[in-house]
């Protein structure tokens, strides 16, 4: 598709561990169109921030290695690119915000410094222009008394506060791409709050891409377009966000929807998934979900599931949907 | 009785340690006022540090054999430690039966001087009183001396077995003496706190102020140089760093449930002094020790190199001064004992490396 | 307001430094009073041979030293006559102490600051080297080396270098030589190996302190914001984790100097023959020089105090965290 601006293929991350090998990601690919928010819901430990990291190749090697697939954007695949023409695109055409604003500033650096950092990198401005353009970011992520506050240290600051540095430093360069690794789960409620409103007025005003990976169907709901739900290291659900969230299909979907409080449907407690996430240094032979599936078929615990097309843009990793198995007897194209 | 009298101290164990340090304490005052003497001053030194190592080094790792077996696994991964460990296990070996088996180590044989190690050979003018000639002789090394001699004909072996001696000694003697008044300080100072705790830290400010080295040769300087005034102002002054160590790791000990919950109980000071506190910093103050005595070594060498060490005694720093004055005829004088000073520093290092990382349980190994 | 914070902290900070200035002081005092010798005692094994009445000797000295006077007395003396800096006459070189400290600070300021600056630069970079590339051979070479440097006797290693380069080489033949001026070729040379023994223990340290700052810095999540701003690994490792892996090493190199620096120092001076007040106490020492040994032992306090107090301020500029309390 022509509006698609990152395409993830069959992407491939394991870890080498003393333990084993873990296979954070297995196999997974997912398009990210022009302008969208595409949210990827999971568990911890289902390989969603191993994905994110991928993209801009920013994985602790060693341990993680990525084994194969293919991340596209622009004319360049991200994972083979060179290590210059990569430089040239992180921070300044994706950039990336990530899940403690505490230990992701420097320390040592005035917020100022490391808001500006990039534009003198990227843009070649000069400490002047740079200074003054990063002023009006910290005013734009709203930031108070920004003018004061620029020559402040990171520990001067408050969670939500340093949250929103680190957004005004991403968007210093006006990406095309912004990727947000669980930015509200280490901020209280409603400072978490006040973060989405920034995501929302992203989206709304300046039309920006957002890859936001969250473990929180409730963050998500209202912002996202689409919804990528994995688990397991293996994408089990694709689709917007009406999908996902009026029709789940797979059992997981439903299981994490049956998680969240709801103000309409009245109920006397949350349904918890049962059991706990799979080892992915031995995965489950089939379904990854086999073993905490509650309507599992015999086929789920040696096959494992092809995605298949739901209704239109909504696909599904389950053997329950499967036509094969519905006995619907064609496969769709 | 005796278990309630025990109780007060923190255990029978304290109880029994008290008395035999009571009983030495006698054995003193005989020795200062009955006129024949009963021990040598060191000797002193050794009950006292055999006394803490069997109540409170090998009784309690023999009542916790398990944990004892799990950090010696984890110490014996270290296999640089466990080198270190049986290098000071032959060091040892050879300060306490070497000196029966070499010569004596003082005797001077001018007809015998820069003898070179076994193996090795030198050429050298020698004046023949006879014909009143200088003659050019070659002198091989001997297995009498098989590690050659000095300028006045004593027997490098046997020095170098009386330096091992003399630096084992020591080593563990002031390193025991630094770390016993460090670990007190320590406790007493974070337990008691207030004014008592601040008093002692600006001690520890002011001792620390002083460079170790000029602070050592001053002492000597005043107090004369003896084995024992070596041992006992390597000791009162080493001891600032455990201090804080010490009372830091007790200090955040302090506020801790256990402690908390003992006192909440009504245990007295004495007994979360002695049954708490001290057994908890035990492991920071074992590494400190290993770690510690290689610079102590060094100190009690570098002293005696400059001269300011014990006239009678032969050690390793004596035997080197020795050597730096003949290095153009007799090389080895200065490179033996060196390299024992080295490898036995070394040797600690390694050892003490391994004991931090099996007792740090953020290291893998 | 943080302005003046560090204002209040400095003025706190020079406070306690006269305090224990004040401490330094007393305690050498209280050790000098406990000792067996008396200054009269070692004045007059020095003096008797050119004197003919001992007693008219001792009783010159105690008066000198006011020995005969109250021992609260001489306490005050003893604290006056340090603060207006009369530290008294050094009689095996006749002239006060002061214009001999003088004299002669250069030599030992000249060896401590090349050697530093030595290890510290070396340390460094080996210590960044070794980070950047864990767990390689060069990695194990340099941990290797590092081992056996913080083990080597530095008065063992400087004979071991004269041996190896004097004797048998014959490359290092110089001695320093005070007739030249501080910076000239021949002394520069003749401070070669003297450098190397004082800097090779610290370089070792350094480099070790260095690698496993460097490790742990770069483990910390602010590496990977600099790597995902699209900042050259050379501006990540040399500008973000070097910064912070920085700071403890300062402490370290401030610290060395009390305990590691200042002893070296004094044994390297003497194995080489450097001028220095290392070489000035160790000749004071067997002159029996009283006044010598206590001004060399108090003047090295003073450094020692006086550098803490100068690493706790420059630290509160390199570490924004730190608070003025």
């Amino acid at each position: 598709m022509d509006n698609t601006i990152l395409k993830v293929k069959d992407l491939k991350v394991h870890f080498f561990t003393r333990h084993g090998v873990v296979k954070a990601v297995d196999g997974d690919s997912f398009d990210m169109r022009r302008g969208e928010s595409l949210c990827l819901v999971g568990e911890s430990g289902c390989g969603k921030t191993t994905v994110a990291l991928s993209v801009l190749r920013l994985l602790d090697s060693p341990p993680g290695k990525i084994m194969g697939g293919e991340i596209l954007y622009g004319g360049d695949d991200l994972l083979k690119c060179p290590d210059d023409r990569l430089r040239q695109i992180r921070g300044n055409k994706i950039a990336m915000i990530f899940q403690d604003p505490q230990s992701s500033l420097n320390p040592v650096f005035t917020v100022g410094d490391q808001i500006a950092e990039q534009l003198k990198l990227h843009l070649k401005l000069g400490h002047r222009e740079a200074m003054e353009k990063s002023l009006r970011l910290m005013e734009q992520v709203g930031i108070p008394r920004a003018a004061e506050r620029i020559n402040d240290y990171p520990h001067q600051f408050s969670g939500g506060m340093r949250q929103r540095v680190m957004i005004a430093a991403a968007l210093s360069c006006n990406p095309e791409i912004l990727i947000a690794d669980e930015p509200t789960t280490a901020l209280d409620t409603t400072v978490k709050a006040q973060i989405m409103d920034i995501f929302r007025d992203l989206k709304r005003e300046k039309n920006m891409s957002i890859l936001f990976i969250t473990h929180d169907m409730g963050t998500v709901a209202g912002f996202a377009d689409r919804i990528v739900v994995m688990y397991g290291g293996r994408i089990v659900e694709t689709g917007s966000a009406l999908d996902i969230f009026d029709h789940p299909t797979h059992p997981y979907t439903r299981g994490l929807l049956n998680c969240l409080p709801s103000v309409s449907a009245i109920r006397d407690r949350l349904t918890p998934i049962p059991g706990a996430i799979p080892s992915l240094i031995n995965p489950p032979k089939g379904c990854v979900f086999d073993p905490r599936c509650e309507c599992r078929l015999p086929l789920c615990a040696t096959v494992r599931p092809e995605e298949v097309v739901a209704s239109g843009d909504h696909t599904v990793a389950c053997h329950q949907c499967a036509p094969s198995v519905v006995g619907e007897g064609h496969k769709p194209s | 009785m005796l278990t309630k009298i025990g109780n007060k101290v923190g255990g029978l164990r304290n109880l029994l340690f008290l008395c035999a340090l009571m009983l030495l304490a006698l054995v003193l005052v005989l020795d200062i006022y009955a006129v024949d003497r009963i021990l040598e001053p060191l000797g002193y030194f050794y009950i006292v540090f055999a006394l803490l190592a069997i109540f409170y080094g090998i009784y309690p790792l023999y009542l916790s054999r398990r944990l004892t077996r799990y950090y010696w696994d984890r110490t014996k991964r270290h296999r640089l430690a466990v080198f270190g460990l049986v290098f000071i296990f032959f060091l040892v070996a050879v300060a306490i039966a070497g000196p029966f088996l070499t010569q004596d180590p003082t005797k001077v044989r001018f007809q015998e001087k820069n003898v070179p190690p076994v193996g090795f050979s030198i050429t050298q003018s020698v004046y023949d009183v006879k014909t009143d000639t200088f003659s050019t002789v070659h002198i091989p090394g001997t297995w009498r001396h098989a590690l050659g001699t000095d300028d006045k004909g004593r027997d490098m072996l046997a020095m170098l077995v009386s330096g091992a001696r003399v630096s084992l000694q020591v080593g563990l003697l002031a390193t025991l003496i630094a770390i016993l008044i460090g670990t007190v300080l320590g406790v007493l100072s974070a337990y008691l706190g207030g004014w008592v705790d601040n008093a002692l830290m600006r001690f520890t400010d002011v001792m620390m102020t002083f460079p170790f080295f000029l602070l050592l040769v001053f002492i000597i300087f005043i107090f004369g140089p003896s084995l024992t005034f070596v041992i006992l102002a390597i000791g009162l002054t080493g001891w600032t760093g455990t201090a804080r160590l010490v009372r830091s790791e007790a200090l955040s000990l302090r506020t801790r449930e256990f402690v908390m919950a003992s006192r909440s109980l009504g245990a007295s000071d004495s007994r979360i002094v002695f049954r708490h506190l001290i057994p908890n910093v035990l492991s920071s103050v074992i590494v400190i020790t290993t770690l510690s005595i290689p610079g102590v070594i060094l100190a009690e060498s570098a002293l005696s190199f400059i001269g300011l060490g014990d006239p009678t005694v032969t050690s390793w720093g004596v035997v080197l001064n020795a050597g730096q004055r003949t290095l153009d005829t007799a090389w080895w004088v200065a490179v033996e004992p060196g390299v024992m000073l080295f490898l036995t520093v070394l040797a600690f290092n390694f050892l003490g490396d391994g004991i931090r990382d099996a007792f740090d349980p953020r290291s893998q190994v | 307001m943080k302005k003046g914070g560090l204002q209040g902290y400095v003025i706190r900070r020079l406070l306690y430094a006269i305090l224990i200035a004040w401490g330094v002081a007393t305690c050498t005092f209280i050790l000098l009073r406990v000792g067996p010798i008396s200054p009269a005692d070692k004045y007059l094994a020095n003096m008797s041979a050119r004197t003919a009445d001992p007693s008219q000797v001792v009783a010159a000295v105690e008066a000198r030293y006011g020995l005969d006077k109250p021992l609260y007395v001489q306490y005050f003396d003893w604290l006056s006559n340090l603060a207006r800096g009369d530290w008294g006459w050094s009689f095996s070189t006749s002239m006060p102490v002061m214009e001999l400290i003088q004299k002669h600070w250069i030599y030992s300021f000249q060896l401590i600051l090349l050697s530093m600056l030595f290890s510290a630069i070396l340390g460094i970079l080996i210590g960044i080297y070794s980070a950047v590339k864990p767990y390689t051979k060069t990695d194990y070479l340099a941990t290797f080396f590092s081992f056996i440097g913080i083990s080597v006797p530095n008065f063992w290693l400087g004979i071991m270098l004269i041996l190896v380069f004097s004797v048998q080489l014959g490359w290092f033949k110089t001695y320093y030589d005070t007739g030249l001026t501080l910076f000239s070729l021949a002394n520069l040379k003749a401070l070669v190996l003297p450098v190397i023994t004082l800097g090779t223990g610290a370089m070792a340290g350094y480099t070790r302190y260095v690698r496993s700052a460097m490790l742990e810095n770069l483990r910390k999540e602010f590496v990977r914001t600099a790597r995902a701003k699209g900042l050259p690994e050379r501006v990540v490792i040399g500008k973000h984790v070097f910064r912070n892996a920085i700071l403890p090493i300062i402490t370290i190199i401030m610290f060395d100097l009390s305990g590691v620096v200042f002893g070296g120092a004094y044994l390297t001076e003497i194995i080489f023959g450097i001028p220095g007040l290392g070489r000035i106490s160790f000749n004071a020492v067997f002159a029996s020089d009283y006044p010598v040994v206590i001004t060399i032992t108090l003047i090295g306090a003073l450094i020692v105090l006086l550098t803490n107090l100068a690493t706790d301020i420059v630290y509160t500029r390199l570490d924004p965290r730190i608070r003025y309390d």
